[in-house]
């Protein structure tokens, strides 16, 4: 039975830097879940805590229910795999592996055994005697998986493990960790700036920024529903405006959109009226149609003009001037559109999100 | 709102020393004066203070600019001589043209190091809420596992023990006054008797004069001046750094710039005087500066006198000699690990050789030049060798040294404070130097990929200044070392610098080895006692050291972390007769506290072994000798095994504990064989500077001759004055240039390893 993590009320400050900030969340078993945000936002720190590496100033980790906030690294029974990969230049591959097994005092040739099944399922059969400086970059981080994997760790945090590979490869190991993740069904707690590694590894992810945890969620939720305007901006493309709550119903709200000088409908969280909004479109959400031609059901339809226009593969990528905005629209590649062009573009009020202004 | 300059705190210091300069025009009373002195200092003080609180002068303007921080450093060093040594005239002018500029620099420091990180941290402290006391504690727990601790408190034991109170007994023995003085009488008596600081010169022989000898020959004989026991050491400190200084510099330079034929074997030749021989090389200075030397014959040639060259003026020479390489390999290092493209840079910019050298170059290579310098000025004041062979006895050094080994067998008071003195100056500079240094570590971190240094072919002209100038410096330097090998195989005279080939014998270094004649009766014995002490001294200091080395790169507390830093690097800075006579102290007062309780138990004996007052008849020198070599050799050793846990990246120890291993299993199997080369390297060097010591070797060591080492005996046969006996001092100065040889071989070639001279 898989590990649950959990991290109540964590917070670590470095000199005058509050490299986690009272972090709490909840990892459930066998779930790979993801830390994302920008360099220096304290995803290291908080996978160093739940190492060991570090203690927190303030907060609990638990390990199912066993609180292990102040256990030593060697007796948590976690296994990382470092961005650096951290392999011991002076030990051979099948010497790296077998560490944390001689370690357990584990009979030789069981030893074997283990280090043959983790190297097939890695796919590095045969490697057993170079050593980590004869093998290519994405070789030795699958070394380093390896070697973390053999232990059978509670719990498998990889920080960063990708970011030194090439794109082409980095897209391989990512479904390989996928892959061997959910073979084994380990608890995992993966840590990447990357938001497209992010959103296509992660069972759900928690996306960080100065230390705090801004939101948690399934891909999709992060994705389709920001709950900050960080989130939203750091994770894909969005169109952002400034606004004011006009009136709020049940379920949508109307939304004076400063810059555009009309009202709008669209999904609105904790705000009251008059209160100053942020609202996002996301360029995927927006259709585009010729003047005369349109035929979409969208509750919010504006006027512009084409400013640029790109082919990006099977779309092509637009901006339209809306009065003060410039909005960013993706249009079929077969519509045929000239710079200068009259347009038709329009939204429904469920993409549209309004975000209390901060 | 203006903000000022430093260079306007230059202009208000200008204008503060012509305010002195006119009060001192006023014929005034001692009391009027001072209190005027008072005043400028404290108004000097309020601006500083202004400046810095209202913000209306950056600190950083002087702790990012490579000049300005150095000037500041030397400003601070100059006001606190020219108070302590109570300077007066122009020389006391000068505190005031330097004064605002070195308040405001220390007030802006203690600003931006001290005050603002603090209200920072306070801030964040409060948002964080308060940690209880009880977090704290498991928290500090939690980063000190048992293993960690234990090294903590061995480390800060033994230099407890063995370093820190013998060097404080010094202090208390220094305020140990004769009734009715004050505490501090012994320091008053060194900052103002007659010995100490000289006011009054009668009846001085002239600092040089020509003598007509009784056999028609002109002699030009050069002296120097004494001017007291502390004024001599400050100042020729003074003067071998400045000089050791602009030569270590001037030979780097050429040899990191330029290309020309003979460069690498200059390059070998130049560190040559960093073979230390002790005693008999400084010996062979003397020959040199001689009448019957080479620098006589060739003013014989042209100007028809000869020269000799004694005492203060022979001691600075023979100590620039031995020292200057110190910085020149500092300044080499320095030179070829600037950036090519910095120095590019500024040439696209216009920049032209000289000003680019001065405003590029020179201020990158500042740091590694300043540790260098500072290491000559402590090397220069703790000097045992030159003076002991010059015959100068108004030295600090020689002072120490006399009344240590003297007839009367009591060391007093006052030797103690002159010993405070020494080390005060000594570690101050060198604390100074350290944090200027560490300041600026970033200008020397390189910025990834490897680059060949910048080096230009020279011209005709240069090849033939190259040759004119530099070969014979080079050489003329190297000549010391190069007199021992020679005299040690008989094929140079005992008295002048000549040279007969056909001397040539074996005899002496054989009889050496193997203590077949009387003279020689007794070599083996102190060689054998040199290299036991030796080796066992230095394997306990590389386990030290690597102990004290895994607690500062590892421990992340941050003020042990500090503590035991500067305690294993500080002994460098420690005059080795400081330390002696700290051991005397200590050792004696121990002694005789420990006999008082101990009679009749097996324990007795060993008090009765540290103690030195019971000479031959008791005392196990090797227990004193061992103890003080691991302490005043630890930082060579720590220094390189420090450097091997920097190459070590923490992840690849975290990798191990995360997978089960407890610290020291990550130790054994992680660690030490990855920086197993830094260790031996380390061991070796220290090796050389063990086996080579002299200022506890000839002191401690003389209070049991069969037990001491063989500089001991070198300067044995010095004082003994049997000039026949000075071509077994030779041989013995071959077996160490052999050692030496052989270790710096085997670190530069074996271990591939840069053999600099240690940094701080
Ligand atoms: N040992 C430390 N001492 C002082 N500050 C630290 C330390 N470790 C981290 N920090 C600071 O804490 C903050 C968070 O660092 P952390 O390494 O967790 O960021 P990160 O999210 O992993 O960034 P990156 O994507 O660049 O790896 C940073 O501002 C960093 O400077
Ligand atoms: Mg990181």
């Amino acid at each position: 039975m898989a590990t649950k993590v959990r991290l109540e009320d964590v917070t670590k400050v470095y000199g005058n830097v509050v490299a986690a900030d009272n972090i709490t969340l909840e990892v459930k078993p066998g779930e790979l879940f993801t830390f994302l945000g920008p360099s220096g936002c304290g995803k290291t720190t908080t996978l160093r805590i739940i190492a060991g590496f570090e203690a927190p100033d303030k907060g609990r980790v638990f390990f199912d229910e066993e609180d292990v906030t102040f256990k030593k690294p060697y007796q948590r029974n976690t296994a990382m795999v470092f961005q650096n990969y951290a392999l011991w230049p002076h030990m051979t591959v099948y010497d790296n592996i077998a560490y944390g097994l001689r370690l357990r005092k584990i009979p030789e040739d069981e030893i074997r055994k283990r280090v043959k099944w983790v190297l097939e399922l890695v796919r590095l059969e045969g490697l057993e005697n170079r050593f980590p400086l004869q093998l290519s970059g994405g070789q030795q981080q699958r070394v380093a998986l390896a070697r973390a994997l053999v232990v059978q760790p509670r719990i498998l945090l990889l920080d960063e493990p990708l970011s030194n590979l090439d794109a082409k490869l980095r897209i391989e190991m990512r479904e390989e960790v996928k892959r061997i993740q959910r073979e084994l069904l380990i608890t995992t707690i993966y840590v990447t700036h990357d938001q497209l590694e992010a959103m296509s590894i992660s069972d759900r992810l928690a996306v960080m920024d100065k230390g705090r945890v801004l939101q948690v969620g399934t891909p999709q939720e992060i994705y389709f529903k920001p709950r900050s305007v960080f989130v939203a901006s750091f994770i894909g493309r969005s169109n952002m405006f400034t606004g004011k709550l006009v009136e709020r119903s049940r379920a949508y709200a109307k939304i004076y959109i400063d810059e555009l000088g009309v009202e709008v409908e669209g999904v609105i969280e904790d705000s009251e009226p008059s209160d100053k909004v942020i609202a996002i479109v996301r360029p995927e959400d927006i259709a585009v149609e010729l003047l005369g031609a349109s035929t979409s059901t969208n509750n919010n339809v504006l006027r512009g003009v084409v400013e640029f226009k790109m082919f990006v593969g099977e779309k092509q990528e637009l901006r339209v001037k809306v009065r003060d905005a410039s909005i960013v629209a993706y249009a079929p590649k077969n519509l045929d559109l000239s710079i200068g062009q009259e347009v038709l573009i329009s939204f429904s009020r469920n993409s549209l999100r309004a975000l209390p202004y901060k | 709102m203006r903000t000022y300059s430093p260079r306007d705190l230059i202009i208000v210091g200008l204008m503060l020393m012509l305010l002195e300069y006119m009060f001192m025009q006023l014929n005034l009373g001692a009391l009027q004066k001072s209190t005027l002195d008072l005043l400028l200092f404290l108004g000097a003080l309020w601006l500083a203070a202004m400046l810095i609180v209202e913000e209306r002068f950056d600190p950083y303007r002087i702790i990012y600019s490579f000049s300005w921080s150095f000037i500041v450093v030397v400003s601070i060093t100059y006001i606190f001589l020219a108070l302590a040594l109570q300077l007066s005239g122009v020389a006391r002018s000068i505190v005031y043209l330097l004064l605002p500029l070195a308040l405001t620099a220390l007030a802006g420091l203690v600003k931006v190091k001290a005050v603002e990180p603090l209200i920072q941290g306070r801030s964040i402290k409060s948002s964080l809420g308060r940690i209880p006391i009880s977090r704290r504690l498991q928290l500090s727990l939690y980063r000190l596992d048992r293993v960690m601790i234990a090294f903590i408190a061995i480390s800060l034991a033994i230099l407890v023990a063995f370093l820190i109170t013998p060097v404080l007994s010094i202090f208390q023995y220094s305020i140990l006054t004769p009734s009715g003085e004050p505490w501090y009488h012994n320091f008053k008596v060194i900052f103002s008797d007659n010995l100490y600081v000289r006011k009054i010169f009668i009846g001085e022989p002239k600092p040089w004069e020509f003598i007509r000898r009784p056999d028609g020959t002109l002699e030009l004989v050069v002296t120097g001046v004494n001017y007291g026991v502390l004024v001599n050491s400050i100042t020729n400190a003074v003067i071998v750094t400045v000089v050791a200084t602009a030569l270590g510099v001037l030979v780097a330079f050429a040899l990191a710039r330029y290309d020309f034929y003979g460069k690498t074997f200059l390059r070998v030749l130049a560190v040559v005087p960093l073979f230390v021989t002790p005693f008999i090389n400084s010996y062979i200075v003397k020959l040199i500066f001689g009448t019957g030397g080479p620098i006589s014959i060739i003013t014989e040639a042209l100007f028809g006198f000869k020269v000799r060259i004694e005492s203060l003026a022979g001691v600075a020479l023979a100590q620039i000699m031995a020292f200057y390489p110190i910085v020149y390999l500092n300044a080499y290092s320095s030179f070829i690990s600037i950036d090519p493209s910095m120095e590019e840079q500024a040439e696209n910019l216009g920049s032209k050789s000289w000003r680019l050298f001065f405003t590029i170059t020179l201020p990158l290579a500042l740091p590694g030049i300043a540790a260098g310098s500072i290491l000559v000025l402590i090397f220069s004041l703790e000097d045992l060798g030159a003076p002991i062979v010059f015959n100068e006895h108004n030295l600090m050094s020689y002072k120490i040294y006399s009344s240590l080994i003297g007839e009367a067998g009591v060391v007093t008071p006052e030797i103690a404070a002159l010993g405070v003195v020494l080390i005060a100056l000594s570690v101050l500079g060198f604390l100074v130097i350290r944090s200027y240094v560490s300041m600026r570590a970033y200008a020397m971190v390189s910025r990834g990929g490897r680059w060949h240094p910048r080096t230009r072919k020279l011209s005709v002209v240069g090849h033939v200044l190259i040759y004119l100038l530099l070969l014979p410096l080079i050489v003329f330097t190297a000549l010391p070392q190069i007199g021992v090998i020679l005299m040690a195989f008989n094929v140079m005279a005992l008295d002048r610098f000549s040279i007969n080939p056909a001397g040539f014998t074996t005899k002496y270094v054989v009889e050496a080895f193997t203590g077949g004649s009387p003279l020689a009766a007794d070599i083996p014995m102190h060689v054998r006692n040199t290299l036991t002490y030796a080796i066992t001294a230095v394997l306990i200091a590389t386990v030290l050291s690597i102990i004290i080395a895994y607690v500062v790169s590892r421990a992340r507390i941050k003020y042990v972390v500090e503590l035991l830093d500067v305690l294993a690097t500080i002994p460098i800075a420690i005059p080795g007769l400081v330390i002696a006579i700290g051991y005397y102290y200590y050792l004696s007062t121990l002694s005789s506290w420990g006999l008082e309780w101990s009679r009749g138990t097996p324990l007795e004996g060993l008090f009765i072994a540290i103690n030195p007052i019971y000479g031959e008849l008791g005392f196990q020198a090797w227990i004193a000798l061992i103890t003080a070599f691991v302490v005043r050799r630890l930082p060579y050793t720590a220094r390189s095994v420090f450097a091997g846990f920097q190459q070590v990246h923490e992840n690849l120890e975290e990798a191990a504990l995360n997978l089960g291993a407890s610290r020291l299993k990550t130790i054994s199997t992680v660690i030490l064989p990855l920086i197993v080369t830094n260790i031996v390297s380390g061991t070796l060097i220290g090796f050389i500077y063990t086996s080579t010591e002299v200022s506890t070797s000839v002191t401690l060591g003389a209070f049991n001759k069969q037990q001491a080492p063989v500089t001991y005996y070198m300067m044995y046969i010095y004082k003994a004055g049997t000039t026949e006996a000075y071509r077994y001092a030779a041989a013995v100065g071959l077996l160490l240039i052999a050692i030496q040889l052989i270790v710096v071989i085997v670190v530069t070639l074996v271990l591939k390893q840069r053999y600099a001279f240690i940094g701080i």
